[in-house]
């Protein structure tokens, strides 16, 4: 029987990604198989490759203290939107916890100048403010500040799996009883440092990626946020919310074979799906889709798909993956979260996504490697994984509110 | 934290500061004679500048086998602080399923030194010039990837921050994760490293202490020192330390809370159920005004009987990432016992409070 004091739903999805800003443009462009990766020259002097960006991102009202960086003002229309989605104004959301992750906190507010000639750099008209964006605490900072929202704040860096990692400790948070209500959520920019990061990695596929495929030649970097609102379903129900998804399991693990390179057996992934199936008290038949972190590196995803065999190894069927950071490329800190609303807005819609530009997909029998149009069919259950440098894993799943 | 579920105990204490990397307290001979800031020598500026800092030691002195001549200060740093602590918990990895230990680390600032080497590569050679080897590292995550990467830990291994709190929250974060069952046992971490663009913004904002400037007795009020460290306490749930024989709980965890705002008092009194803890370890993040502000809340909740520790400067010093130090500071203090609020404001803006049983 269900507790619902223990049941974590989502009540409210809020995006902005290169498609604008909210689910209904993201949807209608995802389900379309637009894709949003672009080639780009403007990040920085010298650079060519692709990319996803999100255009016309209006300013904000900024606090007298304080200064939001490009992160800040992602994660902040993304919040905007998800309590708009909710149908609540922000003073429902007052006693609220923020759990924010990024990975650029307010990098795109600063230039080589700061590390050159600090003292002089902070001479310089508004440096002060834009040094004080800096951490990436201030991205939670800067959420909880602009709609006065008061509850316990966290902020999440764990590189490319920062997003889902924020949403897993919420729902811890909320087990707790730490706040009534958690807005989680991941933003990133683009900027030159981690473009040009990535770049020096030679990590980046000059053209638009295409994760999974034999011939697949790296990652495309986007941007974008996303924040959902989670509470349990005693709270849900006592203020008559919507309940859009239920978090059915999470689960976090480490791989600790390698600062950048994932185990190419995808044992410590394997590990955090099997972990996280067990707390949703589901087996792999039930799970009818998975969003694959699926970056289009050579080394990431043949781990990802060895994890895959693993984990979902005596299912009846073959595991339906994709990866759709081939529709705008890796927002890294944000990528764990905007992937999350995706796998929502999959279960809602009953809609399959393929990966796009899958054209041989890596060898791999017990996995389904979706791909062509979308597919549409009855939803229940759709996980969510995440990986990141360093060897984090995070691992989501998520139900429809009917079930 | 609910208060109704089972506790979470430390047992283990590491730490790399100006009193040295130690594991376990902080001997009484380093506490008796006040610790000054010392000159800043990594960077050139306008007239002597002084930080509490730690001095330079060979990690593999105190740690055999330990390979850090890649890693910037502060993944080094957290290397050792975690060795120690280990070593201080009495905890053979090798008899341990390690896919059952966390590692939380709180950082304010990150792998700050090489986000400058970053920018200098940049600066040098372009933004299509910088250096692949030093990007992975800049990442704030690097150095607890790193503690897990060393001692083969495969439990969840997250990195946390908060403007004022990033200590508290950790501990909090990682008791919840004993608590939930996501892991048995956890190495927690806080610090960060000083580098020249945190100390110039520092400056450049006012906030230092005129004992930045000279050497003499260290001034009440007036501004921060900035210091840099990291502290690792090893935190078990109870079940698991209860099969353990000969372990010494330097604490028990009972809650904890922390917002950015309401009424501090209040939603603190809820959480300790009744109980009155007899001290009360002040955490502040030194910002001018915590000090006053944490005592004044310290006796709001707990009258004026309590003994009330204030927020010690060397861990002020660290921004948001002191309350390890904090606590650590006034465990090797005195010998105390009882029920202890270990609590950190930040002015009006907000508060954290763990409440913890000493034996």
């Amino acid at each position: 029987m269900t507790d619902i004091h223990k049941t974590i739903v989502v009540t409210g999805v809020g995006v902005v990604s290169p498609y604008g800003i909210g689910m209904g443009c993201l949807q209608a462009g995802m389900l379309s198989g637009e894709s949003c990766l672009e080639p780009t020259r403007d990040v920085y002097p010298g650079f060519e490759g692709t990319t996803a960006q999100v255009r016309e991102l209006a300013p904000l009202e900024e606090l007298s203290s304080s200064r939001y960086s490009r992160t800040d003002r992602l994660a902040t229309v993304a919040a905007q939107d998800a309590m708009a989605n909710s149908g609540y104004d922000s003073s429902t959301f007052r006693d609220s916890g923020i759990v924010m992750a990024n990975t650029v906190g307010g990098l795109t507010e600063i230039d080589t100048g700061i590390a050159e000639d600090p003292a002089a750099w902070y001479r310089r008209p508004g440096s002060l403010l834009r040094g004080a964006s800096y951490p990436f605490a201030h991205v939670a900072d800067a959420v909880g500040e602009h709609f006065g929202i008061r509850g316990p704040r966290c902020a999440i860096s764990v590189a490319c799996a920062s997003g889902a990692m924020a949403i897993a400790l919420a729902a811890n948070m909320l087990l707790d009883e730490a706040a009534p209500i958690m807005l989680v959520g991941g933003s990133d920019p683009l900027c030159p440092f981690t473009l040009s990061g990535f770049n020096s990695l030679r990590a980046l596929d000059p053209k638009p990626c295409s994760p999974f495929d034999q011939n697949r030649n790296g990652l495309n970097l986007g941007e974008g946020s996303a924040v959902l609102i989670l509470e349990t379903l005693a709270s849900a129900t006592a203020r008559n919310a919507k309940v859009l998804a239920v978090l059915r399991g999470w689960a976090m693990t480490n791989d600790a074979f390698h600062t950048t390179a994932p185990e190419k057996q995808g044992s410590g992934l394997a590990d955090c799906i099997k972990l996280s199936m067990e707390m949703a008290e589901v087996s792999g038949d039930e799970i009818g889709y998975v969003n694959a972190h699926g970056t289009g590196t050579p080394l990431n995803d043949i781990a990802e798909a060895n994890a895959y065999e693993t984990a979902f190894r005596g299912r009846s069927r073959p595991i339906p993956v994709s990866s759709t950071k081939s529709y705008f490329g890796h927002c890294l800190g944000a990528a764990g979260a905007l992937e999350a609303a995706i796998t929502i807005m999959a279960v809602r819609a009953g809609a399959l996504l393929p990966t796009l530009r899958l054209a041989d997909p890596i060898d791999s029998p017990g996995v389904d490697w979706l791909r062509g149009k979308v597919k549409r069919q009855p939803l229940p259950l759709a996980m969510s994984v995440s990986s990141g440098f360093g060897g984090s894993n995070t691992v989501l799943i998520f139900g429809s509110g009917r079930s | 934290m609910t208060p109704n579920l089972p506790p979470v105990t430390i047992t283990g204490i590491g730490s790399v500061s100006p009193y040295g990397p130690l594991a376990g307290l902080i001997p009484q001979s380093s506490l008796e004679r006040p610790l000054e800031p010392s000159p800043i020598t990594a960077w050139t500026s306008a007239g002597p500048r002084r930080a509490f800092l730690v001095q330079p030691f060979r990690p593999a002195s105190v740690v055999p086998g330990l390979k850090t001549r890649r890693l910037d200060r502060l993944s080094a740093w957290a290397l050792v602080a975690s060795s120690l602590a280990i070593q201080d918990a009495g905890i053979d990895l090798s008899q341990v399923d390690r896919s059952r230990v966390a590692v939380v680390f709180a950082t304010a600032f990150g792998c700050v030194e090489l986000t400058e080497a970053f920018y200098l590569s940049a600066a040098a050679n372009g933004w299509n010039g910088t250096d692949p080897t030093t990007f992975p590292e800049t990442l704030a995550s690097a150095p607890p990837s790193h503690v897990s990467l060393f001692h083969g830990l495969r439990g969840p291994n997250v990195t946390v921050s908060n403007k004022d709190f990033a200590g508290e929250s950790a501990l909090i974060q990682a008791a919840s994760l004993l608590r939930h069952g996501q892991a048995d046992l956890a190495i927690v971490l806080a610090g960060d490293a000083l580098a020249q663009t945190l100390y110039s913004w520092y400056e450049a904002a006012g906030l230092l202490s005129p004992a930045c400037y000279k050497s003499g007795p260290l001034p009440e009020a007036g501004g921060f020192i900035p210091s840099e460290g990291v502290a690792a306490l090893v935190v078990e749930s109870s079940g698991r330390r209860n099969v353990r024989p000969n372990v010494r709980p330097y604490a028990r965890i009972g809650s904890g809370r922390w917002a950015a705002g309401g009424q501090p008092a209040e939603i603190i009194r809820q959480m300790l159920g009744g109980a009155v803890p007899s001290l009360t370890v002040c955490s502040g993040n030194g910002a001018p005004c915590a000090t006053s502000s944490t005592t004044a809340l310290a006796r709001e909740i707990s009258g004026d009987g309590a003994v009330i520790i204030p927020p010690q400067p060397f861990a002020g010093g660290l921004a948001g990432t002191g309350a390890l130090f904090h606590l650590i500071l006034a465990l090797s203090s005195r010998p105390i016992s009882g029920q202890a609020l270990l609590l950190g404001t930040a002015g009006d803006s907000g508060f954290a409070a763990l409440l913890l049983e000493l034996p």
